[in-house]
């Protein structure tokens, strides 16, 4: 609370210092002219304060959607609070992360307006925050309800600072929609690259930005761990505004920071130019596809589409490669895996770092390779031996607990980030064994499978074991399977930069009675799993995905080509027959 | 006469379009909207196909005769793509190309209801065929060229090994067992109550209740004087607030915070959590029927539920009975619905 007050005033200072300057010298080279207001943007109108029938409509929404998270009083600390990170905001201090305006400003808001350009936290309530819990409530509520919640937020929550106290407040608004981007180049990706360096960027979103840099030191205002963003996974952006390959809201949350958190502005240091150059570089490193096109995003999960089958592509002749940089690995399709947190038996898993993993595959006549490439702020190995054995799952005696419901803030999930013991980074992957028997549409339980279908599992290790298991319940202790550990073989394993490289291969086939008997073109059920050391992560508190399907591409038969080609004849012959007829029947007439 | 009246009527929606498109009307109101989906498509399906009466009519005022061979397909090719772009959460193609075959058939219907009809619809071909002028039999042997080359991609492409997901059909809502024992009680689903529904008096009373969930319009807000948040709340009310914290801690990251299948980790999963405020799951369903599923989960489906397809937990793991029907009094509070009743 005073740490805000104090930033205002200091930007006051800030403000009129500049002004005095340019006024008398004309140093400045980023304001604007004499005005003292940074390059890009404009001083604002105090918005007037929304009407006493607009707060109390908007209490009565409050209470019913967001009270939940956001608390009675709007101090962050509804019932969900305390097992959610990043925490639901805390309203009193009038800190909010996405605006248009300068830094330490309120944002812009106005209960006359359902317009994003000139309502902030109309955007923020309509797009939600998406990377967070905070939905979007587009087409649950009206926009006339989400004025309300908001003139009741604005109003009745904030309670340090008043939105109409020209005393203390300003608005300086960032021209974001009267500004022009700096159309891609490979020049202004170059610069943006050099900037980044520049502006030290890279010192907490990592060298290649994947939010690895100075990932575990960083707190926000009120004490809690935060991440840098990784600028590879823009669906997550909070200020994505469910746009998230436009660059135009990385130019903002550059231009203006991002308030309560470490993330300053940089508008006062760099030039709009400048920031472009970066907007274009950082938006460039975001996944996309092979073509260099932006991934198609759900709109339903504010994620990238998912297709739930892996495919895994023929090796003719030859060895399968251990580099993933070669040729036969570059060309082939990859895949994202989505990672929930395993949040259905204890220890549940509330926050799961690591979201996604690349999938790709390939297979010869004796093994199937796949490759996984996930990202993880921080390579974890744990110190010394682990208590457990490494077939034990029941490790909630070793201290690996479940966030409880109602601790506060001091000992909230997001209090706790950081703070874990660290264990070893891991990733699994699962195939029921026999799955040539069970009935389709038939699986195991996703986790560790059951006693009527076991799972033959294949775990792996940051300390660089592989191991091979059965498993047969999410409680029950993993069954060794050493034979087939011996046949498993890690081709690479490489943290570097916050992404893993993970390259494992298996035999084809081996005993049909325990181990999975890979068949071509037949869809073998898969689930993935992933271990984060820094989080905590062990035995069932962990990330896990939904069952996909491993398919081995089959090479194409001589049939695709043969069939096709007799239809071709086929229809030229038809096509011979009809106008023949025609024409003798039209002879005919004549 | 009935031409008239669709033109008036299509007259009307192409003023609705223009309106929308220079933004007197707000353009997310050309958004489906969660809930009333059905009644919006609709809307714009009749609309649609007064558009159609209405510009053919007016071209045909106007002199200008639009054949009925291009009539027909321009219909068609409308249909498929109403139903590739504009129908969310999209279909898959199987069941487009049932549509498809289905408004083909009726396309025929309506282009050879007559004699006459049918001849004017297969002149254009007719004079493909013959190819009397020097246009025709161009493009007839362009046809003639294409076709062949057309069909062998489509057919290669077809006995192209199809790796697509296989398409899994579940039944939503099993039948339930006759009772379930949790925590050591059983449960006849028939006669077991809600402990928390009840009224001042402590009684069990579905009325009290209903009377106090949130509104049935857009935003499902509560009635004003029935917050449970409200210091002096008591009874049902209190019920449901202790329910909406045990949802807001331990359900929400599935279901989502406004209990439609989207929460924080719904993305990951597949199908994607039970959607509450869908007129489809407990809307339709008794209170002890959710009971059972809470405290059963995933696990306790039977097979044609497809367990493995579930990752619910069976929540008697993680909380104790009276929690349990707290919850599900906070989730027909917060959707609005009434639970429905074995008779």
């Amino acid at each position: 609370m005073r740490h805000v007050t104090s930033k205002v005033l200091l930007i006051a200072i800030a403000a009129l210092g500049i002004t005095m300057v340019s006024g008398s010298a004309g140093v400045s080279s980023f304001a604007q002219e004499g005005s003292g207001v940074p390059e890009g943007f404009k001083k604002g109108e105090l918005a007037p304060l929304p009407s006493a029938e607009m707060i109390e409509a908007g209490k009565r929404v409050y209470f019913t959607k967001c009270v939940w998270c956001h608390g009675v009083d709007g101090a962050g600390d509804g019932p969900a609070a305390d097992r959610l990170w990043p925490r639901p905001r805390n309203f009193n201090q009038g800190t909010f992360k996405i605006r248009r305006t300068a830094s330490g400003e309120l944002p812009l808001f106005d209960a006359k307006k359902a317009v994003e350009a000139e309502n902030d936290l109309f955007a923020t309530v309509t797009h939600g925050l998406p990377g967070s819990a905070m939905p979007s409530w587009e087409g649950i509520l009206t926009e006339e309800q989400r004025l309300q919640v908001l003139s009741f937020v604005t109003t009745q929550l904030i309670k340090d600072r008043k939105f109409d106290d020209k005393a203390t407040e300003t608005q300086t608004v960032l021209q974001l929609d009267e500004m022009k981007p700096i159309p891609v180049s490979k020049e202004s990706l170059e610069k943006g690259a050099q900037l980044i360096v520049d502006k030290k960027c890279i010192e907490c979103h990592g060298v290649t930005g994947r939010g690895d840099g100075n990932a575990f030191n960083l707190k926000d205002d009120w004490g809690f761990a935060i991440q840098p963003a990784n600028w590879h996974k823009c669906w997550n952006f909070r200020g994505s505004r469910q746009d998230p390959y436009n660059i135009k809201n990385i130019f903002r949350t550059f231009s203006t920071g991002v308030s309560g958190t470490p993330m300053p502005s940089f508008a006062d240091n760099t030039t709009v130019e400048e920031r472009w150059h970066i907007a274009n570089f950082v938006n460039s490193l975001c996944e996309r596809d092979p073509e260099g096109n932006p991934l198609p995003i759900d709109p339903l999960t504010d994620k990238p589409k998912v297709n739930f089958v892996i495919r895994s592509g023929p090796v003719l002749e030859g060895e399968i490669s251990d580099d993933p940089e070669n040729e036969m690995w570059q060309k082939r399709e990859r895949r994202i895996v989505l990672f929930g947190g395993q949040i259905t038996h204890k220890p549940r898993n509330f926050v799961n770092r690591i979201d996604d993993v690349w999938v790709r595959s390939l297979y010869n006549d004796k093994n199937i390779v796949f490759l996984f490439q996930w990202d993880d702020r921080s390579k974890s190995v744990a110190e010394g031996k682990l208590p457990w054995q490494p077939t034990e799952v029941n490790v909630e005696n070793y201290g690996v607990k479940e966030q409880a419901p109602k601790t506060g803030e001091g000992d909230s999930i997001a209090a706790q980030q950081s703070k874990y013991a660290v264990y070893n980074d891991a990733f699994a992957f699962q195939f029921p064994v026999k799955w040539q028997e069970l009935p389709a549409p038939i699986k195991p339980r996703y986790l560790w499978g059951d006693q009527k279908y076991p799972v033959d599992i294949v775990k792996w290790e940051a300390n660089g074991t592989i191991k091979a298991f059965t498993g047969t319940g999410w409680d029950q202790d993993f069954q060794d399977r050493d034979d087939y550990t011996e046949k498993l073989k890690v081709l690479k394993q490489e943290w570097k930069d916050g992404r893993w490289t993970l390259m494992i291969s298996r035999p084809i086939k081996e005993d049909y009675d325990e181990d999975t008997y890979f068949e071509m073109g037949k869809y073998i059920p898969t689930v993935f799993f992933a271990w984060d050391g820094h989080n905590g992560d062990a035995g069932r508190k962990m990330a896990v995905s939904a069952f996909y399907y491993t398919v081995l591409e089959p090479p194409i038969p001589r049939e695709t080509y043969i069939y096709p080609t007799l239809i071709a004849i086929g229809v030229v012959l038809l096509e011979g027959w009809v106008l023949t007829r025609r024409a003798n029947k039209k002879k005919g007439k004549v | 006469m009935k031409v008239l009246i669709g033109s008036v009527l299509g007259g009307l929606v192409v003023v609705l379009i223009a309106l929308l498109a220079f933004g007197v009307l707000p353009a997310t109101s050309l958004k489906l909207v969660e809930g009333y989906m059905p009644m919006q498509m609709l809307v714009e399906l009749a609309g649609s196909v007064a558009i159609f009466a209405t510009v053919s009519y007016m071209l045909s005022q106007g002199g200008i005769q639009l054949p009925r061979f291009w009539q027909g397909i321009l219909f068609w090719a409308y249909i498929l793509l109403y139903l590739k772009f504009r129908v969310y959460p999209p279909i898959p193609f199987s069941v487009r190309a049932m549509y498809g075959t289905v408004s083909l058939i009726a396309v025929f219907m309506w282009v050879s209801s007559n004699e006459e009809d049918w001849k004017k619809f297969k002149q254009p071909i007719m004079n493909v065929l013959d190819a009397n002028t020097g246009f025709h039999k161009g493009l007839r042997t362009v046809y003639l060229v294409l076709l062949p080359i057309l069909l062998w991609g489509f057919s290669y492409s077809s006995f192209l090994p199809n790796l697509d997901e296989p398409v899994e059909l579940r039944t939503v809502h099993p039948a339930p067992p006759a009772s379930t024992k949790v925590h050591g009680k059983t449960f006849v689903l028939q006669t077991s109550q809600n402990p928390y529904r009840v009224n001042p008096e402590g009684k069990y009373d579905q009325e009290y209740s209903n009377a106090r969930i949130v509104e049935q319009a857009m935003g499902r807000l509560m009635k004003p004087d029935a917050n449970p948040w409200d210091e002096k709340a008591e009874g049902y009310l209190k019920y449901v607030r202790e329910g909406g914290e045990i949802f807001f801690q331990n359900c929400h990251f599935c279901h989502g915070d406004n209990l439609n299948g989207r929460g924080l980790h719904a993305f990951a999963f597949n199908p994607i959590p039970a959607n509450f405020t869908d007129p489809g799951t407990i809307a339709q369903l008794q209170e002890t029927f959710i009971f059972w599923r809470v405290s059963k989960g995933g696990i306790g489906l039977p097979n044609e539920g497809f367990p493995w397809a579930s990752v619910m937990p069976p929540w008697e793991q993680h909380l104790t009975t009276d929690e349990i029907w707290k919850v599900i009094l906070f989730e027909y509070w917060h959707t609005g619905y009434y639970p429905r009743t074995w008779d």
